[in-house]
């Protein structure tokens, strides 16, 4: 699939179709859709827009490459004006006060945002069935489950109901829906889009991620997003991607795999056998496969989820009812803070809450919460490691095919383990991007922190081999 | 003055309890192995004071501010409404 971007922009340069007619066909076919894909459509301010880019175009004035593209937010996203409900019971009726860094930007370079889409709840989960809007379901079989956290945004994507989303990605929350609906999902280096307007889950983690259905597609939305912001200090200046750098991927003379991801029990078969397959097409073309050794997957899942419930704890404290969110008052103002947020969470959210604060407390931290800090650093330096060794490291997205929807909710832990393939990564804040080919559930490409470059030059390199 | 509070009480949730899939993964942490327990030579996440952005105070702009008051959750005779003080 080639840039649906470069195709839209000209069609509309053209005047092969109107901004207007493409804004309203989109917002119809995702209002009609049977996915449950939609939290609020951004109708009235949709429009409206659409019609300005025409008026632009009629009177000959040149457009961006952007300007009138539309396109979807995961609803954890300010965008001033808008419900922003995280899919949760709590926040249902807030509304953005501001906008989102990366939203904005988009914005600026006349990108339509028209739908505000279905995710778990504050992030929680990997399957989008933790959410007061309906499960959502896959777009190749709906009986599946979408994937998550942003579901919704990769089934839009999937489905061609926007021509990209922007997720988050937490411990895989683009990688893996994005492999489930078998479109690209792009987790970048931790930093190089600014998380300002991103309600928090776990900051340590929390990536903005654009999904689309081409690496190009991509590409250009993560120029547009990347960038230093003083609203979010952990975000540094980064260098353009070009087209024509990553049209050439000969630089890549070795890549690695982690063994014990493919030699454990959980993995479906077919997915190793076809992951297998993969490693003997790259080797074909005289590129050198080194199997590496790595953490084993429950100490990652473990390391992700005490450190991701810690943080979450914090960030989700300042919801109270106090001064936004629906509030439920008792007798007390601890009544009140507790009856709200007993009422207002999901299980899912309060199980992590809860495990959150366990971690955090005395007699606890030591031997959890530290613990678990240390194995973070030891995993960074592992892959540190790994990168003198190798130049990318391909895996699996994940070690099975999208579950029945209903069936996550009764194992938790089976949907934790799920995750096993894409929280290392987070972990290390490296660039991973999953590619919808290789396994049934796509492959992850990652590359060394800050080296994204190279992800989309290995990603192009298997477009054409596989 | 130490004081033990249950997880009900530090998540501010009625009735809370630890769950056995969280304390599954917390035993698996427990008892991963590990080279040392120290996690002070890894983190450069730390910003530069140099970096750090202008302590100033920007106004919020028209707009933001009517958005704050309809999002907040108690208004009577144009107040803003909170719940009641704590009494201890």
């Amino acid at each position: 699939m080639e840039s649906q971007i470069h195709q839209i922009h000209q069609q509309l340069v053209s005047e092969e179709i109107t901004c207007l007619s493409l804004v309203q066909e989109r917002l119809r076919l995702l209002n009609t859709n049977k996915h449950a894909t939609v939290n609020s459509l951004l109708e009235k301010s949709a429009i409206e827009l659409a019609k300005k880019v025409d008026a632009k175009i009629t009177s000959g004035q040149k457009i961006g490459l952007l300007e009138g593209i539309p396109f979807g937010i995961k609803d954890v996203y300010m965008l001033q004006g808008t419900y922003t409900s995280a899919s949760s019971n709590f926040l249902k009726k807030y509304k953005s006060p501001y906008t989102a860094t990366a939203i904005q930007k988009l914005i600026d370079a006349g990108a339509i945002p028209i739908v505000k889409e279905n995710c778990d709840s504050f992030g929680h989960g990997s399957s989008s069935e933790n959410t007061i809007f309906g499960a959502v379901k896959n777009a190749i079989n709906p009986a599946l489950v979408g994937g998550g956290s942003s579901g919704g945004s990769a089934v839009n994507v999937a489905k061609d109901l926007t021509v990209f989303s922007i997720g988050g990605d937490t411990g895989g929350s683009v990688r893996q829906p994005a492999g489930y609906n078998k479109v690209y999902g792009l987790k970048p280096t931790y930093g190089r889009i600014s998380r300002f307007g991103l309600m928090a889950y776990a900051s340590s983690t929390d990536c903005v991620g654009p999904i689309a259905k081409s690496i190009e597609d991509i590409r250009i939305v993560l120029n547009e997003i990347s960038g230093k912001d003083t609203k979010d200090q952990t975000t540094y200046s980064s260098e353009k991607i070009s087209k024509e750098a990553i049209s050439t991927a000969s630089e890549i003379k070795t890549v690695g795999y982690f063994k014990n991801f493919l030699e454990t029990e959980v993995i479906d078969p077919k997915i190793k056998l076809d992951f297998f397959a993969t490693i003997d097409k790259i080797k074909e073309k005289g590129i050198v496969v080194k199997a590496l050794d790595f953490f084993e997957p429950d100490t990652l899942v473990s390391t992700y989820y005490t450190l991701a419930m810690a943080e979450t704890a914090s960030n989700l404290s300042r919801l109270d009812g106090t001064n936004y969110g629906h509030r439920i008052e008792g007798d007390t103002l601890k009544d009140s803070y507790s009856i709200t947020r007993s009422e207002n969470f999901s299980e899912e959210t309060k199980r992590r809450i809860v495990g959150g604060n366990q971690v955090l407390s005395q007699g606890f931290s030591d031997e959890i919460y530290l613990k678990g800090l240390s194995v973070r650093d030891q995993i960074a330096k592992s892959f540190e490691n790994d990168f003198k060794e190798v130049d990318i490291i391909i895996s699996p997205v994940t070690p099975n095919t999208p579950p029945k929807i209903g069936a996550s909710l009764k194992d938790p832990l089976a949907m934790y383990l799920s995750d096993a393939y894409t929280v290392g990564f987070s972990l290390g804040q490296l660039p991973t991007l999953t590619v919808p080919q290789g396994t049934q559930t796509g492959l992850q490409v990652t590359a060394a922190k800050n080296n994204d470059e190279l992800v989309f030059k290995f990603a192009n390199f298997l477009k054409d081999i596989i | 003055m130490s004081k033990i509070m249950t997880v009900d009480i530090l998540s501010s949730i009625k009735g809370a309890q630890p769950s056995e899939t969280v304390n599954t993964l917390f035993e698996v942490i427990k008892n991963a192995n590990t080279s040392s327990n120290s996690f002070n030579d890894q983190h450069h996440n730390a910003v530069f004071l140099d970096e750090l952005r202008d302590d100033v105070v920007l106004d919020s702009s028209p707009i933001e501010k009517q958005l704050i008051i309809e999002n907040f959750p108690k208004e009577k005779n144009g107040f803003l409404v909170v719940s009641k003080v704590i009494e201890e």
